[in-house]
């Protein structure tokens, strides 16, 4: 039996070999375009960081238009995204106003005529519900919420182009949850599940719940999402069925929440993400877990405060959106105590996954190769039929 | 007519079956006369409840597939595990059921061994789940996988013992569409046993899967009386007809494996890569059919039994015809292609996934139906056992090492990427066909042949064969070569009838012993 166990291994090995060798796919994408990116913590503060929470700022310059993403946690995590029409556009924001949190015009982007849209997507509540029939349904039985605009959040800790913050309610015992934001020079996608394909018009926010203390030994969760826009805001959710599970297995949707379908356009904004949730820090296919969303609602006087909204917009309009985790059947939240989700937050086309390279090239190769085999064997057969007829002809 | 031939034949047997006991007796009654139609019945009966246990629970763990992973934490790949634990003995028993059968245990004891490996390998897999220990559940499946072949071996040798120049086509089918109902009626049920289970138990997780495993155990429990039964019945009747023991009556030669002649290589690579792309798919099934095209799990269950369902209708129909057409690599080629076809529409289309299973089912079955007697044209007779347990065993390697293979695919890349995968190997399957066909057209084989050709060639063989029995010594080499197209008919019927194709009286196999699970399905 040994050897037919190590003969074994040996396929598997060449097999992962293969796996290697298809994760350098980006060749064959071709590089699409690169923006150059800039970090800044608290633009145009001096020394001293301010008090409740960080404002980041990155700038993702292209050709002729730069991105602006604005992340803070003054109240609700907020990430904003601007998108002007000027690579040399920059964000003004007037401190002491900004940190009276309450004056609209604190926080601006200069030259304001520059700006073609903007999106802004907050992290207003986190529910809980005590899922007592494993329904998960989350009707009733809900705890109070967690507000996230009353959580204590830690300064943000920086690296390259990502920046994680973590917080806590005063009421949590233990555990925290944290939001991680990735902005990107050029397309690509993580190597962590779930895998995301993100274009340099994107960010990423990956947010965790780790370490929590449910309230019920069968406590689900749910979280709150509110989008705010300017003129158009995110207001409908489109579900994208996708033959193409390579990258995320098992998982065969996309979701966007895109503007009113006449509104959307080439530059508009998008917030992506698929069905999927996972129960480990690492995860893994068999942690995953579905994740469902509600229809988005307008939120008219339910908006979670935000310092950064209330600084840039006006007029805000809001949508609200709540992501549920799990489904009947699955395991509950005490389980494992962890919960990742991700999800997109970016300008232009949505980027969708297309075929890996590997796929295309074993499919060829694989019908291919019988049918040369069967136009070599036909033309050869033909040619010997010839060949054997002309040498019976001298007998003849 | 055929009735009246039958009881000709059935009071035949019983004025022997007297004789031999010695003198006239008191007449037993029709229903314990081992002579008697209705005692044969009953014998039926026994008989194909004795693999329904065994097809049962072989397909427990895609029956349960979220249930299994969930509750034991597990990944695909572990998953495919028990599957390809299974495969492992069976590498080297498809060579040794046989003999064991016929040499160590005999046929009675032998089929109760085996029951009884079925039956404790179930027991240590459900106490393995009970346990929480995957260890244990591999352990199990591997004893499951040491009876559950034998034991399939055993049942076509007591099919071929009782039933031999009688009924035999017929109990083939029977026994065919046995396994199938086991394999189908696990898909649909385990899940509503394990959600009673879980009713019972409170909560589910690893001790409502050990105890609904063990609820499947029961089947094996019934087969395992099944087997005693069958064992006293069989000694009666031995002591009462004063018969022989069953013998499968397979020789295994290793040392054939080199005279193989290419085109049995080609078949083997054919049924390697076609058969790896078949059962690892329906072991992964049931989640594919729920995430892809959000079915409820009742309804993937349902879907991915399918391919059991069509195929116990399809398999004597196909047989049948295959039988009367001939054209074997065509056809061949036809059911490679028709489920490269439904693995693609799997893969590349939302299309409703009752149509891809319903043509793999088809597809599927014709395959068995040509490709299995195939081996019979192209090796001699006496080297038949050695070919069918060689492709068995090189079949059970490819399906435990693509078992581990494609549950580490589904982990890393997903379905697409496993159904490509598949695809693959169905077109490697393919190229075989392809060049089967021009080496069979350029050899002037008559693997490709029609019957009617079959039938002439034979007639010529055999009248050319007594001329040359009556003319010349024939050096022995030679006649093993000649013996092949001269009994090719016979043999395919031989193996034909393994597959339940309903065959006239007189092609009647002799004994078809050699039929192992992946036969059967």
């Amino acid at each position: 039996m040994a050897p037919v166990r190590s003969c074994g291994a040996f396929y598997l090995y060449s097999f992962f070999l293969l796996l290697v060798s298809s994760e350098s796919q980006s060749v064959f994408r071709g590089e699409s375009f690169r923006r150059k990116l800039s970090v800044e913590l608290n633009p145009g503060r001096p020394a001293p960081p301010p008090p409740g929470g960080d404002l980041l700022h990155v700038r993702a310059v292209g050709l002729n238009d730069t991105l602006h993403f604005l992340f803070c946690s003054q109240g609700a995590p907020t990430l904003l995204l601007v998108h002007t029409n000027s690579s040399s556009s920059t964000v003004e924001v007037d401190w002491p106003q900004f940190l009276m949190r309450n004056v609209s015009g604190s926080l601006r982007v200069e030259p304001e005529s520059s700006i073609l849209q903007s999106n802004a997507i907050v992290f207003s509540r986190l529910l809980e519900y005590d899922d007592v029939n494993d329904t998960a349904n989350a009707t009733s039985d809900l705890f109070p919420p967690y507000d996230l605009q009353d959580f204590t959040w830690a300064p943000l800790n920086l690296s390259g182009a990502s920046a994680l913050l973590c917080g806590a309610a005063a009421t949590f015992a233990n555990g925290s949850l944290c939001l991680k934001l990735t902005v990107f020079d050029s397309e690509g996608r993580d190597q962590m599940l779930p895998r995301l394909l993100h274009s340099a018009n994107s960010s990423q926010l990956e947010v965790w719940l780790d370490g929590l203390l449910p309230r019920a030994s069968r406590s689900r969760f749910l979280l709150e999402l509110q989008a705010v826009g300017g003129a158009y805001p995110l207001s409908r959710v489109e579900v994208r069925r996708s033959i193409d599970d390579e990258f995320t297995p098992t998982i065969f949707k996309v979701l966007q929440w895109l503007p009113p379908l006449n509104r959307t356009s080439h530059g508009s904004g998008f917030l992506q993400w698929k069905p999927v949730s996972y129960r480990r820090s690492s995860p893994s296919v068999e942690e995953g877990s579905p994740t469902r969303s509600s229809l988005p609602r307008p939120q008219r006087g339910e908006e979670a405060f935000s310092a950064l909204i209330t600084a840039f917009y006006a007029e805000p309009e809001t949508f609200g959106m709540n992501v549920s985790f799990g489904i009947s059947g699955e395991p509950f939240y005490d389980r494992s105590r962890f919960l990742s989700w991700t999800v997109l937050l970016g300008v232009g086309t949505p980027p969708m996954d297309s075929f890996s390279p590997m796929v295309l090239i074993m499919m060829a190769v694989g019908l291919g190769t019988p049918m040369m085999l069967l136009v070599l064997g036909g033309v050869c057969i033909c040619v010997r039929k010839r060949a054997s007829a002309s040498n019976y002809e001298p007998i003849n | 007519m055929a009735d009246y031939e039958e009881r000709q034949s059935l009071q035949g047997d019983e004025a022997e079956g007297r004789q031999a006991a010695g003198g006239p007796g008191r007449p037993l009654p029709a229903i314990c006369d081992p002579g008697h139609l209705l005692h044969r019945v009953v014998v039926l009966v026994f008989m194909c409840f004795l693999g329904f246990g065994s097809y049962f629970c072989y397909d427990n763990p895609a029956a349960l597939q979220t249930q299994v992973i969930q509750d034991l934490d597990l990944n695909t790949a572990k998953f495919m595990q028990l599957y390809a634990w299974y495969s492992w003995p069976n590498v080297v028993l498809c060579f040794f059921g046989g003999f064991l059968l016929d040499r160590v245990f005999g046929i009675r004891l032998g089929t109760i061994i085996f029951s009884l490996f079925v039956c404790v390998g179930q027991v240590i897999f459900a106490t393995g789940a009970l346990l929480n220990r995957f260890w244990l559940m591999e352990a199990g499946r591997f004893v499951f996988g040491i009876g559950g072949e034998s034991l399939a071996v055993a049942q076509n040798t007591y099919a071929v013992n009782w039933f031999k120049g009688k009924e035999l086509n017929l109990v083939f089918g029977l026994q065919l569409s046995m396994a199938r109902v086991g394999s189908t009626v696990n898909m649909n049920i385990m899940g509503w046993v394990y959600s009673r289970a879980v009713a019972l138990v409170g909560a589910p997780g690893h001790t409502a899967l050990g105890a609904s495993l063990m609820i499947a155990g029961v089947t094996c429990l019934f087969s395992l009386t099944c087997a005693l039964v069958l064992g006293f019945l069989d000694k009666r009747a031995e002591k009462i007809l004063n018969k022989e023991q069953g013998k499968t009556g397979e020789v295994i030669k290793l040392t054939d494996v080199k005279d193989f002649p290419l085109t049995l290589w080609l078949i083997f690579i054919i049924c390697v890569c076609y058969y790896v792309a078949i059962f690892p798919f329906i072991g992964l099934g049931q989640v594919f059919f729920i995430e892809k095209f959000d079915f409820s799990p009742a309804e993937a269950r349902a879907v991915n039994s399918i391919v059991y369902i069509i195929s116990a209708p399809a398999s004597p129909v196909l047989g049948f015809m295959v039988d009367r057409i001939g054209k074997n690599v065509i056809w061949v080629m036809v059911a490679v292609i028709a489920t490269l076809a439904a693995h693609m529409m799997l893969a590349f289309t939302f299309w409703n996934p009752w149509i891809a299973m319903s043509l793999l089912g088809l597809s599927y079955s014709l395959l068995a139906c040509a490709l299995w007697p195939m081996v019979a044209f192209v090796v001699p007779e006496h080297q038949l056992g050695t070919a069918y347990g060689f492709m068995q065993s090189i079949q059970n390697l490819g399906l435990a090492l693509v078992a581990m293979a494609a549950g580490a695919i589904l982990d890393n890349q997903g379905y697409l990427f496993l159904e490509v995968f598949f695809c693959v190997c169905i077109c490697v399957s393919l190229m075989a066909v392809v060049m089967l066909y021009f080496v069979d057209y350029l050899k002037g084989g008559d693997l490709n042949m029609s019957a009617a050709g079959r039938a002439r060639l034979q007639k010529e063989a055999t009248s050319d064969a007594e001329n040359k029995r009556r003319s010349s010594k024939v050096s022995e080499g030679e006649l093993a070569g000649k013996a092949a197209p001269m009994s090719a008919f016979g043999l395919r019927n031989r193996y034909l009838s393994r597959l339940g194709a309903q065959l006239p009286d007189h092609f009647s196999s002799h004994l078809s012993s050699l039929s192992h699970r992946s036969v059967l399905k």
